[in-house]
């Protein structure tokens, strides 16, 4: 199947395309992608398996050996898929992207990309030990009390050092782009990985902060306790934004590379970078409605930050709007005649946009429910159960790794410079709907034995024969078949990628990034002053930090000595 | 015209009195956010009070510096402990903050910014840093309340809202010092 999608555009587009075809990509960046998909996609081979071994267990079918508890299979899932898997594609596909929208890589970029590859690479093999050792049990939100092997922090403070030298990397490569290009809008791609690395630098900082003053310090044993609340409200100013990093990455796809897919235009170019800043500036602050049950927080304080939380749902009800206009348009185009006609006409046997599309979809549900959790009352009735489990394999489990998984299906054959053929093509559409029915399965359980009361973390157990907790079963069932055909997909999807990167037929790939639709108004320049964008970011997270952070340290308890409760 | 109504408007619904007893009942709400609300409000209103008195305007804030020196004033009265105090104890007082605010700290500011070069722009904000840091000090490290209306943590979370907004202010400068923006953009290219 040739990937390059003919479209009667611009001139200027015409050229772009020619240009890209003589130049391809460049050997030495497309290295460093294919080195981060390649632990990307690895990660979630093992990820997938252990997801596995969970779910079995869940459902009551697999009892794990003592060498292998259930606790630890749990942190390793969830560090190799949310950290690992989701980190790592974000950063090659970034990388491949700055490469492409802004000439090359520069020499020095790409030898801060290799140490700070290398620099994760070690700190998760320093993580990984103590977890194989069963020391570091403590699920990937490390919450204390719970107390790992102090290794498995350093690892921790390893990877952060090596997101850091990549975010650099990124802000050197753009900041010298501008510098060449005065007066431009950087290239919109360019732009989403300029948010998301800030993002990412603001997110790291509070974690490194965490870890490095107040859990390193307490594990060795230099200080008696740890101040429990403080340090769960710095892993979600962390967590919660990591996170949205991999949302913004998919979003970045969905504005960018879908309407290039389904051969149409960008779509006003001012509202996307509008959908960027906001979800900059407001986003670490929105960490704390994963605390909502927490005690020592003032309601007011929760309440405020759910309003921080909400709004970060406006620009996604835009990023909505935007992208079925952008679909409605391309189909109207393409002779969709009718309200609907226009669904019809998309290019529904292609899964570069099949995956997409599912993933999208899937964020309207995912969406509200998130909405529920953020609402303290609704909370009260969900926290700590399944539901919050269904919750996020919705949100990254559906609409973030099924965009990672359609760009996989053009980015892998373009840094492979190799072609996505018409079988792949097929096996990667059984993929996307074994995938969508298997997730519907899993997380619709999830979501619904969790409003039963099922709590999360926690083992199969039939709690003495409860009556009660005997009618979660057959939810649990379901869970453990819908976990099952998960690893069915996680292996399609896994054997796609290595063969697009090895032994799919050679021949030249676009990297598809649309162009902006004709008459497009103009887009004002104070988008791009980044600058303010960070100023403003930092003010809005030390007015909505200043007043529980300083009542958590000032008020503090005695503190928690370790524990080791596996 | 739409300016000042929107501006009304957003003056009233600050100060109706549920809302205006939620934002002052937390001390760093009060100082850090109503009352720069307020001058926000003078700021929307502003070009409506240049277009209608804009001899007022030319004639007495000529080369913005009377304007920001009004600005200044106003703003560091009320961030004096004892007037935060005299507003919520005195009706008067409190009457005279969403005017003030608004009127003469607002307005002015916004006539004046643009009227300064870059280096009264940069004065403005050093001399706010500094009073931020300074304030911030006072109000950590001061062992009784300073306000009768206030505790100490309160204060305390003041102080440390007034330090960050401090480094916030400090990146800033670095960022205006250490960067060229003629080596980024075109000035042609401004908006």
């Amino acid at each position: 199947m040739e990937t390059v999608i003919p479209q009667a555009g611009k001139a200027k587009t015409v050229f772009k395309e020619k240009a890209n075809k003589v130049l391809g990509v460049n050997l030495q960046d497309a290295l460093i992608t294919k080195a981060y998909m390649s632990v990307a996609f690895i990660a979630l081979f093992l990820g997938g398996i252990l997801g596995l071994l969970q779910g079995l267990n869940r459902a009551g079918l697999l009892e794990l050996p003592s060498w292998l508890n259930y606790y630890q299979v749990l942190t390793a899932h969830g560090l190799l898929l949310v950290v690992v898997l989701s980190a790592f594609f974000m950063i090659g596909y970034y990388y491949a992207g700055l490469s492409h929208t802004l000439g090359g890589l520069l020499p020095k970029v790409r030898k801060i990309a290799w140490i700070g590859f290398w620099l994760k690479i070690f700190g998760f093999v320093l993580v990984l030990i103590p977890l194989l050792l069963n020391e570091a049990s403590v699920m990937y939100t490390f919450y204390p009390p719970m107390a790992a092997h102090p290794v498995f922090y350093f690892g921790l403070v390893f990877i952060v050092l090596g997101v850091w030298a990549l975010s650099i990397g990124a802000f050197i490569q753009v900041a010298n782009w501008r510098k060449n290009n005065k007066g431009k809008h950087l290239p919109i791609l360019a732009f989403f990985a300029t948010g998301s690395f800030v993002l990412l630098v603001g997110a790291t900082a509070f974690v490194a902060v965490e870890v490095l003053f107040m859990i390193i310090p307490w594990t060795l044993g230099w200080t008696d306790g740890i101040n429990v609340l403080l340090a769960r409200t710095l892993f979600w100013a962390f967590g919660h934004t990591a996170v949205n990093i991999w949302y913004l990455t998919a979003v970045s796809v969905w504005y960018c590379i879908i309407p290039k897919i389904i051969g149409g235009y960008r779509w006003n170019d001012f509202l996307t970078r509008m959908v960027v800043i906001p979800l900059v500036i407001m986003n670490i602050t929105g960490g704390f409605h994963h605390q909502i049950i927490d005690p020592g927080i003032t309601p007011e304080i929760k309440f405020m930050h759910v309003f921080m939380s909400l709004a970060i749902g406006f620009p996604s009800l835009m990023t909505a709007y935007a992208m079925f206009r952008t679909f409605e348009r391309t189909g109207r185009a393409k002779g969709g005649k009718g309200a609907f006609g226009w669904f019809k006409k998309l290019p529904w046997g292609d899964v570069r946009f099949l995956s997409p599309f599912i993933a999208m979809a899937a964020f309207a549900p995912a969406g509200a429910g998130g909405i529920v959790q953020s609402t303290n009352q609704l909370d009260g009735v969900v926290h700590n159960t399944l539901w919050i489990v269904g919750h996020f394999h919705l949100t990254l489990g559906m609409s973030v790794v099924m965009t990672f998984f359609g760009v996989s299906y053009w980015l892998i054959p373009y840094i492979s410079k190799r072609v996505l053929t018409p079988q792949m093509n097929k096996l990667g559409i059984v993929q996307t709907i074994i995938w969508t029915i298997a997730m519907i399965m899993m997380s619709g359980a999830q979501h619904t034995v969790g409003l039963l009361g099922a709590p999360r973390r926690t083992s199969y157990t039939t709690y003495g024969e409860f009556s009660s907790t005997l009618g979660w079963d057959p939810y649990l069932t379901m869970l453990g078949i819908g976990a099952t055909l998960l690893t069915i997909g996680v292996i399609i999807q896994v054997y796609a990628v290595f063969n697009m990167m090895f032994f799919a037929p050679k021949g030249e790939t676009e990297f598809p990034v649309a162009e902006e639709e004709e008459n497009a108004p103009k887009t004002p320049y104070w988008t791009e002053r980044w600058g303010l964008w960070v100023v403003l970011t930092v003010i809005v997270v030390g007015m909505a930090y200043v007043i529980p952070i300083v009542d958590m340290i000032v008020n503090a308890p005695p503190g928690s000595p370790p524990f080791k409760t596996w | 015209m739409n300016r000042l109504v929107y501006g009304l408007l957003l003056l009233i619904s600050l100060i109706l009195p549920p809302v205006a007893n939620l934002m002052e009942s937390v001390m760093i709400i009060h100082m850090h956010m109503q009352m720069p609300m307020l001058v926000i409000i003078g700021m929307i209103m502003a070009r409506f009070f240049q277009e209608r008195y804009p001899r007022f305007f030319e004639k007495w804030n000529e080369n913005g510096f009377p304007g920001i020196v009004l600005f200044i004033i106003i703003v560091s009265y009320w961030m004096m402990p004892r007037t935060m105090d005299e507003a919520l104890t005195s009706q008067s007082v409190e009457i005279f903050k969403f005017i003030s605010l608004p009127f003469l700290a607002g307005i002015p500011l916004m006539d004046s910014w643009k009227k300064l070069s870059s280096i009264g722009k940069n004065s403005v904000i050093i001399f706010f840093t500094v009073a931020f840091i300074g304030i911030g000090y006072l109000y950590i490290n001061a062992p009784n309340p300073l306000c009768n209306n206030y505790l100490v943590i309160d204060q305390i979370i003041l102080g440390w809202g007034f330090l960050i907004t401090a480094i916030g202010l400090i990146i800033y400068l670095l960022y205006d010092f250490f960067i060229d923006p003629s080596a980024y953009e075109e000035v042609a290219e401004e908006e």
